[in-house]
């Protein structure tokens, strides 16, 4: 069953994508025995505690059943407090782990109907054709939208990071690659615009390379302006 | 028959008078500003008098309005079949217009998510292209929210509710008139977006996508549709408190109302309070479109040429779902009682621990205006907000555990009786499990990070909505069917209808989270080809339930002419609104009902033999 659960999820090429993955694990785990008991109490229920047709007799006046309610209040408030907890905030925590490093790559995004446009500042790299980071690096991107276009929304399914592109500001979003990977070999190496932005909205979409560092190098020294 | 639909034809006559009034006034009006490159300030006060027309056509004039400038109004006596299409003010006729309503919106509505998965049936472009696509999905989206806002807090909060509490009316029967003959402008605008060059936004609207000035003005008879719908809400939200609070038949204490009651009363709540947030962002809409004020747009270049510096589209994010969230539960509360309304009077036994579900419900309300940015944790609101959004909606799972302790504890050694409406409230409880466990997914910012605006949500929110309303309104439907109409619907064909709808929704819909947790993001028409396989396995269970719903059609609309009479008590239920005749006189009871136990007293020993849990007093017909 979890097998088959981890096989679901597509390839997980960075650190965040891990941590995401593993918190979507657990309460995966957790629900099944919730889901499994209402099942359970009810399916009983429905083969044990029948009537037939036109018997009209009463079932025994009980109202309610202060032991059970109070521990189902306990364990349900347990449960959602050590959720909470984990894999909520230490999740947050942990997806939040990078913002105060220094970043190896930093790459400024803008959307607008219905292109992504990627400069890299520090290399003097302007491009929309396709997304390219060095693998094992981490990934700082400053995200907005053009500030007379509409909300878009930068999401690399692969990373499983997303945040808006939103006119008049810039969002941020780190993201530390770890594996290598491109479009062409899987569709999960894309930049997907994912908050509705019109027309084009569903192919608003850029391949992305992950590629190893001297790669990288070598691409930039390519594309470079200078 | 002609006869019968006079009142529409002179309201429709009355809203093309007021339409063109308005038309002609803003045409004045527009005169005395820069020449706007569209026609919506026409548009806008063409609907506004089209409107006010269509009410004063209808007779809220006639049998109201006259009364505010010191003239007699005319009495309302319709009869026969014309009271259904007239501004009749009795809350049971006012209940099956709402039903009928919504029934054929929702039917509509189907019929459009049909053409959806016909689209996505492949990643590529086939039967509709992206703006068609667009239109379809937002129209599917706004008819299913409306329908599942009002079919219950409409249809039947106005049927049954004044019955369940031995009331004779609501307590403001005019108002109560007004808010549905408000409905019927919503979906005639709504209809005609198509041929406004169709709107494009999704039910959301977000700015500055709805406020563009080069989008299709579709996108504001959406935001005037969805305003309107919006008061009708308000008004009756506000009708059913004071009802519940004003109108309960003596000895109906607040510890003897029907659970269902107490859910209309909690959802009313939010009705009441919560819908004008939504409005203030649709006005703001509005008002951008037409005007040009700068509520959301961050900056735009004006007729000369000039840069203008505006708002923050974050900010009508907030605002929307300020009301949306809330608006859920508006959704989910009544059906809550419903269920558990509807398991106790199949299992004969009384709704386990009452009262703290009625407790349950009233967290509920009170979270549920505090989680409102559970859907902003991608939009770039500061992050510091993340964590205590998290905290108060991942709260909300334990009053709703309660409920869920209050059906398994009422089915426990109950004495089940499976009939259609009992097969329905089961599965609810079992789908609206699923859909209850995979919120918490995206109440969990780590993991709503990635899923927000994939297929996850779209399976998740339709697990809430269709496997926990939709389900409960069709339990609802069933259970009350003898009772509306007089007559028992088809026993087979509603069990083949639970058999189809509940198989092929869950099939539907459990096979959705998968492309979600795999990447596909919703909202579009094309997709990467790896999507292929499994969106076609989707459409064809999602036809397989779209089959389904010809028997339930069907099924409906015979029984009301050829099905058996029912009689006053087909399940020998103890509430109130089973002991007048079925369907019950105008006046709702021969006497006005006095009580003198709760609602659900089965298996109780009572003292008197001929006692019921709940009863009119003598002299008692019958029985
Ligand atoms: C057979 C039944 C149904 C099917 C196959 C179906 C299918 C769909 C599809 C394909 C979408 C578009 C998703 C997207 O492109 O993002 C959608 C959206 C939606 N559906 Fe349904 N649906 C069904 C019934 C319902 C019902 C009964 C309700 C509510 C009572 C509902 C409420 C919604 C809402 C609110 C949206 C969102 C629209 C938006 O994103 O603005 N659906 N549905
Ligand atoms: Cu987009
Ligand atoms: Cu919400």
């Amino acid at each position: 069953m979890l097998i088959l659960l981890w096989n679901i999820f597509p390839v997980a090429a960075s650190r965040e994508a891990d941590i995401i993955d593993e918190a979507f694990l657990i309460l995966t785990i957790l629900a099944i025995p919730i889901m499994a008991l209402v099942v359970v109490i009810m399916g009983y229920s429905v083969l044990k505690f029948r009537r037939s047709e036109g018997d009209f007799e009463d079932a025994e006046y009980v109202t309610t059943h202060k032991t059970w309610v109070h521990s189902w209040l306990i364990w349900t408030t347990a449960l959602c407090i050590a959720v909470i907890i984990f894999p909520g905030w230490i999740g947050l925590v942990d997806i939040r782990a990078t913002q105060n490093d220094v970043a190896d790559v930093t790459v400024d995004v803008t959307g607008q109907q219905w292109v992504w446009t990627y400069e890299y500042p520090d290399l003097d790299v302007s491009i929309i054709s396709e997304l390219v980071l060095p693998v094992d690096s981490l990934v700082r991107f400053n995200i907005t939208a053009r500030p007379d276009d509409v909300l878009h929304s930068f999401w690399i399914p692969a990373f499983r990071m997303k945040i808006d592109a939103v006119p008049g500001l810039i969002t941020k979003m780190d993201v530390t690659t770890t594996e290598i990977g491109e479009f062409n070999h899987d569709q999960n190496f894309r930049v997907q615009c994912a908050e509705l932005c019109g027309l084009n909205h569903a192919i608003m979409f850029t391949r992305v390379r992950v590629v190893e560092k001297d790669e990288f190098d070598a691409w930039v020294a390519e594309h470079s302006a200078s | 028959m002609l006869t019968a639909l006079w009142p529409l034809i002179r309201a429709i006559i009355w809203s093309a008078i007021g339409g063109a009034i308005g038309y002609g006034f803003a045409s004045g009006l527009v005169t005395f500003t820069d020449p706007p490159q569209n026609l919506e300030v026409q548009i806008s006060l063409a609907y506004v008098g089209a409107l006010l027309g269509w009410l004063f056509g209808i007779g809220v004039w006639k049998y109201w309005g006259r009364e505010w400038f010191g003239l007699k109004p005319d009495h309302n006596e319709i009869k026969g079949a014309s009271r259904f299409f007239s501004f009749s003010i009795d809350h049971k006729v006012i209940g099956v217009q709402y039903l009928v309503t919504m029934v054929i919106l929702f039917l509509l509505a189907g019929a459009l998510a049909m053409l959806l998965r016909v689209e996505l049936a492949n990643g590529s472009q086939n039967l509709m292209n992206a703006e068609q696509y667009n239109t379809a999905m937002s129209l599917h989206g706004i008819i299913m929210i409306a329908v599942a806002v009002a079919t219950i807090m409409g249809g039947f909060s106005n049927f049954v509710l004044p019955l369940m509490i031995g009331a004779d009316d609501v307590a403001f029967p005019r108002l109560n008139a007004l808010s549905y003959w408000i409905v019927p402008p919503v979906a005639v605008l709504l209809i005609l977006t198509p041929f406004f060059g169709g709107f494009d936004t999704g039910w959301t609207a977000y700015p500055p996508l709805s406020t563009a000035a080069n989008g299709p003005d579709g996108t504001l008879l959406f935001a005037f549709a969805f305003l309107t719908f919006g008061l009708s809400s308000i008004l009756g939200g506000m009708n059913f408190l004071v009802t519940i609070i004003a109108k309960r038949a003596p000895g109906m204490t607040w510890g003897r109302l029907p659970i269902f009651v107490w859910s209309v009363f909690a959802a009313a709540i939010i009705s009441l309070t919560a819908t004008q947030w939504v409005a203030y962002g649709l006005i703001m809409i509005i008002l951008e479109r037409t005007t040009g004020m700068m509520f959301f747009a961050p900056t735009a270049i004006d007729a000369a040429g000039v840069g203008l510096s505006g708002g923050s589209s974050i900010l009508f994010e907030h605002v929307f779902w300020f009301y949306s969230h809330p608006a859920v539960y508006i959704m989910i509360l009544p059906a809550f009682g419903l269920e558990l309304e509807i398991i106790s009077h199949f299992t004969r036994k009384p709704v386990f621990a009452y009262k703290w579900v009625v407790r349950a419900f009233f967290a509920i309300v009170f979270l549920s205006f505090l989680v409102w940015a559970h859907h902003l944790f991608t939009s770039g609101m500061g992050q510091n907000l993340h964590g205590p959004f998290m905290l108060v909606t991942e709260l909300i799972s334990i009053p709703t555990g309660i409920v869920f302790l209050a059906a398994l504890g009422t089915m426990w050694r109950g004495r089940m009786w499976l009939r259609t409406p009992m097969l329905f409230a089961l599965a609810m409880v079992f789908n609206f499990s699923i859909g209850g466990l995979t919120g918490i997914f995206l109440a969990d910012v780590a993991t709503d990070i990635n899923l927000q605006d994939t297929y996850f949500v779209v399976a998740h929110f339709h697990y809430t909505i269709v496997g926990g309303e939709i389900f409960a309104i069709m339990a609802a439907l069933y259970y009350w069917y003898p009772k509306i109409t007089g007559r028992m619907y088809n026993e087979t064909l509603g069990r083949i209808h639970w058999a189809g709808m509940f198989l092929f929704f869950n099939m539907t819909f459990l096979t959705m989270f998968i492309p979600g947790v795999e990447g596909m993001n919703r909202r579009v028409a094309v997709y990467p080809e790896t999507f292929n396989d499994i969106n076609f396995v989707v459409s064809i269970f999602a036809f397989l339930m779209g089959l389904s719903m010809i028997p339930f059609a069907y099924n409906m609309a015979n029984s009301w002419i050829r099905g058996d009479v029912a009689g006053d008590n087909p399940w020998h239920a103890s509430t109130l609104e089973w002991q007048t005749t079925s369907p019950p006189p105008e006046e709702n009871f021969e006497h006005e009902p006095e009580v003198f136990e709760g609602p659900y007293n089965y298996g109780r020993k009572r003292a008197q033999a001929s006692q019921r849990p709940a009863r009119t007093p003598a002299p008692a017909e019958g029985d």
